[in-house]
């Protein structure tokens, strides 16, 4: 034994080193492996109308932020369809599947506002990168949002904010915000068989679960990253940063950021709503696991009522799923959402008196429960209102402020509302959401910010034949579309309906001079 | 000689008579891009004639009354509020011939200022894209550059969309309320558009009937009107989902629609462009040929189901929406790809 070992050491030791020459040989003299994504040069007509930046660089993607890795473009074979996720992955897939994220770029609502943006300029389809970087980020990195569209669609072309677009991510800048995310599609991914990621399972991991990147999408930054936004003279005709969506720096500022509560915190617990009481309660313990629901303020988008003209609205059924699952899921993420709604909000009287032959009363809307202002994100269609209405001793009415027409869709004019407004430059407001056209924003009344609380000061008349004790019912009103936008918008005469976050009752003084 | 050598030679003497054939089929082709885009435009100007004679006989309705709109709607309501009806779905289906044909005006250097006029142009208070026209109404007044005819003006005119043309809010569907949209408008700005539209669409009309299209006019052709093929079948698509319950903009079922304009696409292409892509990727032009087929099979058997009494659920009919979608864009991808190997520019 020990005679044969020495025997062919020799040799075996010289075949050793020869294959290892051969391998590094190989490996040296092998053509490097091309870069992967596409480069500029090779998406025909591709369109760059806003020119290069200060260094005289190429922007293929402005006026949205958002970036590759390698700054080229996505090859569409990269970016795989969530209902191919969904072969491994069912439980997220289900959850992701009702919310707004997966909807982002095919809702009716959000569609046809960017076609009527479009139409307003020559470069309207290259302007809505603006729209679509954080809308449906595929397209615009795999070069689509272009008007001569060169580069085949991906299969995930209809899914808005798909699987890959948030687990490639690798940096966010939460404060300039506009889609400004840099996501590693073209490095960052694998192109594994499903046999290899199952004999494999690592490599898909170390693809889409790279620790930096799963650190950054549990924080509020990679969210600001689009939750932040503002218009400047690239996408619109403000002539200075107009602010439109501030989530992110509401939060960044408040109770909520000092003490660890994150976005993902709120709107990927299991149940949402109960985590808020909990936080509420005093209890900062994280939720056991993040759902993908991401659940939000839109509650239309999920009023399983509207029958049909839901699945219009939302613009079809996502890949992957049938009418009855995709209903199904609506529904779950429905009660979610309304429940989390109901937990953010508020009312309280602050103080009354009957003075004068006057009426004086303040209520204070309070936010409670939100991480960020109330309302949030791009208020001018989405809007809160204040509803207050007075009774006498007799139950007759002797003052009524922001009564809702449900006939005609419309809030009292004159009511207590937190609203944005766009403004074109002669300073008109613009009701349907005309970004390009949009010269300043303007605020009816800001937000109210996280554990803060805004108090309304009310004055009425009393009628002389009126007697106390004077009941206030208050019942504050959240709509996320204004009647305008969505008639201008769809050309329907479907009614938005308003949701009633918080209400409450209260007697105010009785005597005709009295104070509380 | 042998084999290799006699291919080469039989390529090189056939090489002409090819070239020819080719040239024959573009050039027929070419002529096919003409006929379709003088059929929408004939269609939008018979649109525009009916409008304008709708707009006629609202606004003699209201002159009649010496212009007091209240007094018109309470002896001739239900004939204004037919007559508002008939002129919005006259308004889309001119709307519908122009969107058609809007790539192809907007990409043609020559009749370029008709897509401001018509569909695209800003008022003069822009500081650009002007539509460069000035707009005469019934009563004397000229508009000065007045914006776009169809959506600056028209448009919000007649939907109620723009507050100063509202002269009256009217329940125009008689159902007892009067939501956003019930109203009377303005007659004298609304004939007077009307008149407008169309006059510009004639003059449209004759500049198109002069017009030489190329090679790039039809790529253009093709490319643009490609999508639009996958825009109606969207609004097949949401009529499936809506059942009249909302949606005033997509009363009817546009399959017919559809299957026209994916036939002067297939047309185009294979008459005009394919013998110059087949020319230098073969694989390419049988791939494209091919999406057109199955995209044409699609819309084909969908609508021969749908005549046969098919009612289509919001799966299936998302499911077909999102799948003639998928083609068409696969389509105008690889026809865009083909046009940078030849070389063919794209105009607008």
């Amino acid at each position: 034994m020990k005679y044969q070992f020495k025997t062919h050491l020799p040799p075996a030791a010289l075949g050793a080193f020869l294959a290892l020459v051969f391998i590094l040989g190989t490996g040296i003299l092998a053509p490097a492996p091309p870069e992967p994504g596409v480069e500029l040069a090779d998406i025909p007509f591709y369109r760059l109308p806003f020119g290069p930046d200060a260094a005289g660089k190429a922007r293929p993607f402005w006026p949205s932020r958002l970036q590759t890795e390698n700054g080229r473009f996505a090859d569409p074979a990269s970016i795989q369809s969530a209902a191919k996720c969904a072969t491994c992955h069912r439980r997220e897939f289900d959850e992701w599947a009702p919310s707004l994220h997966a909807i982002a770029g095919r809702d009716t609502v959000y569609e046809r506002a960017v076609r009527i943006n479009e139409g307003l300029h020559r470069d309207g389809i290259e302007k809505s990168r603006f729209c679509e970087g954080c809308h449906a980020p595929g397209e615009v990195l795999a070069g689509r949002t272009n008007r001569f569209k060169s580069v085949m669609p991906s299969d995930a072309e209809t899914e808005g904010i798909t699987c890959v677009m948030c687990h490639t991510a690798t940096h966010a800048d939460p404060k300039e915000g506009n889609g400004a995310l840099t996501l590693a599609v073209n490095t960052g991914v694998d192109r594994l068989p499903d046999a290899m990621i199952l004999a494999a399972p690592r490599d898909h991991a170390r693809a889409f679960g790279a620790a930096g990147t799963n650190a950054l999408i549990a924080s509020s930054d990679f969210c600001g990253g689009c939750h932040t936004e503002a218009y400047d003279s690239s996408m619109s005709k403000a002539t200075s940063r107009q602010h439109v969506q501030t989530t992110f720096a509401e939060w960044q500022g408040s109770w909520y950021a000092e003490n660890g509560v994150n976005c993902q915190d709120c709107h990927m617990a299991p149940d949402p709503a109960a985590y808020v009481r909990q936080v509420r309660a005093g209890n900062l313990e994280k939720p056991e696991r993040y759902a993908h629901n991401f659940v939000g303020s839109n509650y239309l988008m999920f009023d399983t009522s509207l029958g049909s003209n839901l699945t219009f609205l939302r613009g079809g059924i996502l890949p992957g799923l049938t009418d009855a699952r995709n209903t199904a899921l609506i529904a779950r993420q429905g009660e979610a959402t309304r429940a989390l709604l109901r937990s953010a909000a508020g009312l309280a009287l602050r103080e009354a008196a009957v003075a004068g032959g006057r009426l004086r009363f303040t209520v204070a809307v309070q936010n409670l429960g939100a991480g960020h202002n109330l309302p949030t994100g791009v208020v001018d269609q989405k809007y809160m209102w204040l509803e207050v209405a007075v009774r006498d001793a007799s139950g007759a009415e002797i003052y009524h402020s922001g009564a809702f027409d449900a006939e005609r869709g419309e809030t009292d004019p004159d009511a207590v509302i937190w609203r944005e407004d766009f403004r074109d430059t002669d300073g008109r407001r613009i009701p349907d959401h005309l970004t390009f056209i949009t010269a300043t924003v303007t605020h009816v009344r800001p937000g109210v910010p996280p554990k803060a609380e805004d108090v309304v000061a009310y004055e009425a008349p009393l009628p002389p034949e009126a007697k106390g004790p004077f009941i206030l019912e208050a019942r504050l009103w959240y709509r996320v579309a204004t009647q305008e936008f969505a008639y201008n918008t769809l050309k329907t005469d479907l009614i938005i309906p308003p949701f009633e976050l918080a209400a409450g009752k209260f007697t105010l003084p009785a005597g005709k001079e009295a104070h509380p | 000689m042998n084999g290799r050598g006699l291919v080469l030679a039989a390529a090189l003497l056939l090489a002409p008579v090819a070239g020819v054939a080719a040239d024959d089929a573009e050039g027929l082709g070419l002529a096919n891009v003409k006929e379709f885009t003088l059929e929408h435009s004939r269609g939008l100007v018979a649109q525009a004639e009916l409008l304008e004679a709708g707009l006629a006989d609202y606004h003699a309705l209201i002159a009649a009354h010496g212009g007091d709109y209240a007094a018109a709607w309470a002896a001739e309501g239900a004939r204004l509020a037919e007559r508002i009806h008939t002129i919005r779905a006259l308004w889309l289906e001119a709307s519908n011939h122009y969107e058609t044909i809007e790539g192809i005006v907007a990409g043609i250097p020559e009749t370029a200022k008709y897509d401001l006029i018509l569909d695209a142009g800003n008022p003069g208070t822009e500081s650009e894209d002007v539509a460069e026209y000035d707009l005469p109404l019934p009563d004397g007044t000229v508009l000065k550059r007045p914006g776009n005819l169809f959506h600056t003006i028209t448009e919000p005119l007649f939907w109620g969309m723009d507050e100063k043309g509202v002269k009256l809010p009217a329940d125009l569907n008689g159902d007892g309320k009067v939501t956003r949209g019930e109203m009377l408008f303005d007659a004298n700005l609304g004939l007077g558009a009307a008149q407008g539209l169309a006059r510009w669409a004639k003059a449209l009309e004759a500049d198109m009937t002069a017009w030489k299209p190329n090679r790039e006019d039809a790529l253009t052709s093709v490319v643009v009107m490609t999508p639009t093929v996958g825009d109606y079948f969207g609004e097949w698509k949401e009529s499936q989902f809506i059942s009249g319950e909302i949606g005033a903009f997509v009363a009817q079922s546009r399959l017919t629609d559809v299957e026209g304009i994916m036939s002067g696409c297939r047309r185009m292409y294979s008459q005009a462009l394919s013998p110059v892509v087949a020319a230098i990727d073969a694989d390419l032009d049988s791939r494209i040929t091919a999406g057109f087929e199955e995209l044409l099979g699609l819309v084909e058997d969908t609508r021969a189901r749908e005549a046969a009494g098919t009612k289509f659920g919001a799966e299936e009919a998302d499911a077909l929406g999102n799948e003639a979608q998928d083609i068409a864009d696969r389509i105008v991808a690889m026809v865009l790809q083909a046009a940078a190997k030849a070389d063919v520019q794209i105009r607008g």
